[in-house]
């Protein structure tokens, strides 16, 4: 049996089994071969997606959001169709402003498109370039053993609260200039606006509480970006004033835009790569034992974790042109999820082993941070977070494992990790090894 | 004698930066994270780290022309 056989009769049996009711076997289950409809945002499918992707892109390379047949909303899921749509935004729009995010105006740049997102790109970009992010290595190396330090001699943490989520806040915090104090408001107004009660609320409750949260954060940074007017610092947000858009000065409301974005795409992002990231190589020895060893392989790895999880499992586009593909056609107003880690896991890209962890994979080319003109913005910043967070804590906890029986729960979407209880070896103090400056 | 001559696609580049993070010697950025070609024929040891950067490029902006 060829294995595509192979994979259409796992499928045709996972449906048969969702008919008559059975749960959580597989993700596949998610993936109605016989009607083309699929539901990516469940449980199942958060906390092992592999399967549902291969059956995606196997059987409804372009599939309909079940339960919305006729609503015009299609999942893309191969990896070169993923890429060909992010790089043609011509036809794949961003101009996203009917998705509640609890936003008044469309988010700057995510939500404009070419030739308009150009314009602010030239302005952002190198506020989060390479060349910016190289010096802040030291001071995120420091962050990340001060967050460290707080539960190191306890011999357990629930490595989601106490590290994944502070420790790109406290980074963000620090390179705004904004009080560590307000670091929980802010993570709340986050959570509030992307998964309102755990995410799991209707929308007639969800939208209420995201749109409060909303107009919480504009007030938060309007305050801010006032206060930076009058006293402008060396910080990310001063460096918006003055700064030029097709020729004239930013206005606030294009500043606050820009802040909206930062918080939610800032932070929970490196949040749940890092959940997913220890929840793995907690599970395989193998691989956490490989880093510790030697730590020159963490770059490589943190790339194979980035495609392998795809934290953020997919991103949303609009049709601004009629289009077809591989047979669907797709009319001006469909909404188009780009599965990207689906993509990510192609073996037509990927080879044999798409469906696998290789730690040193030789050929890397994941849309983790989606591509084309989009590619994510905080990518520099996020991989530099990324290897140091993975660097330091290996480096002071090179041994743990997931408390004994406890199951993780991951939220769909964006993929985090509600609880992450580990164990490890209470540590005694480990001071840096750098000098900061060297 | 074998040459392996570098060529960037301006426009298709993204600012993804994995060609100068995995071979820093033959690729540096721009402000924005764009590519700018360093060495465009790079020397016999520098040649392999830049088939990798170039063959990860996720834009397909990057290109090589090899002859033996």
């Amino acid at each position: 049996m060829t294995n595509s056989q192979h994979k259409l009769t796992r499928v045709s049996y996972s449906a048969g089994l969702r008919q008559r009711g059975a749960y959580q076997m597989s993700s596949a289950l998610e993936v109605n071969v016989a009607t083309g409809e699929a539901n990516p945002y469940t449980p199942s499918v958060a906390a092992d997606p592999i399967p549902f992707y291969d059956a995606l892109r196997a059987h409804c390379p372009v599939a309909t959001m079940e339960g919305m047949e006729g609503a015009g909303v299609y999942i893309i899921s191969r990896y070169e169709d993923v890429r060909w749509a992010l790089k043609h935004p011509e036809i794949f729009s961003s101009d996203l402003v009917a998705v509640d995010i609890g936003q008044d105006r469309p988010l700057i740049p995510l939500q404009i498109d070419p030739p308009e997102h150009a314009k602010y790109r030239r302005v952002i970009d190198p506020t989060l370039g390479p060349h910016e992010m190289a010096p802040l290595e030291d001071e995120i190396r420091i962050r990340v053993n001060e967050v460290i330090d707080q539960f190191a001699a306890d011999g357990h943490v629930d490595a989601h609260a106490q590290f994944s989520v502070p420790l790109p806040g406290k980074v963000f915090l620090q390179m705004t200039g904004l009080p560590l104090d307000d670091l929980d408001l802010l993570l709340n107004w986050k959570d509030e606006i992307i998964r309102p009660g755990g995410g799991l609320l209707p929308p007639e409750e969800a939208t209420p509480r995201r749109r409060a949260a909303g107009a919480d954060l504009y007030g938060y940074f309007a305050d801010v970006l006032k206060d930076r007017a009058e006293n402008p610092g060396t910080d990310l947000l001063s460096r918006f004033f003055g700064a030029e858009v097709d020729g004239r000065e930013m206005s606030n409301d294009e500043m606050l835009d820009i802040c909206y974005l930062f918080i939610l795409g800032g932070l929970d992002t490196v949040t749940s790569t890092l959940d997913c990231s220890l929840a793995y190589l907690a599970q395989n020895p193998q691989y956490r034992a490989a880093l510790v060893a030697d730590p020159s392989r963490i770059p490589a790895a943190v790339e194979e974790l980035l495609r392998f999880h795809t934290p953020v499992m997919q991103i949303l586009r609009v049709i601004k042109e009629p289009t077809e593909l591989h047979g669907v056609k797709m009319n001006t107003g469909d909404t188009v999820v780009l599965m990207l880690g689906a993509a990510d896991t192609d073996p037509d890209e990927f080879g044999d082993t798409a469906g696998q962890y290789c730690i040193d994979r030789e050929v890397n080319r994941h849309l983790a941070f989606g591509g084309g003109p989009h590619r994510c913005l905080g990518s520099h910043l996020a991989r530099l977070e990324l290897r140091v967070a993975l660097e330091e804590w290996h480096r002071r906890i090179p041994e743990y494992q997931i408390t004994e029986g406890f199951e993780l729960a991951y939220s769909p979407g964006i993929r985090e990790v509600e609880k992450l209880p580990l164990e490890f070896k209470p540590l005694e103090f480990k001071p840096l090894e750098f000098k900061p400056g060297e | 004698m074998s040459s392996l001559k570098v060529f960037l696609e301006v426009e298709a580049c993204t600012g993804h930066g994995r060609c100068y993070s995995l071979a820093p010697a033959v690729f540096g950025s721009d402000d924005l994270g764009h590519c700018e070609i360093l060495l465009a024929e790079p020397s016999e040891e520098l040649r392999e780290s830049t088939r990798r950067a170039v063959a990860t490029c996720p834009e397909g902006a990057l290109t090589i022309e090899e002859t033996a």
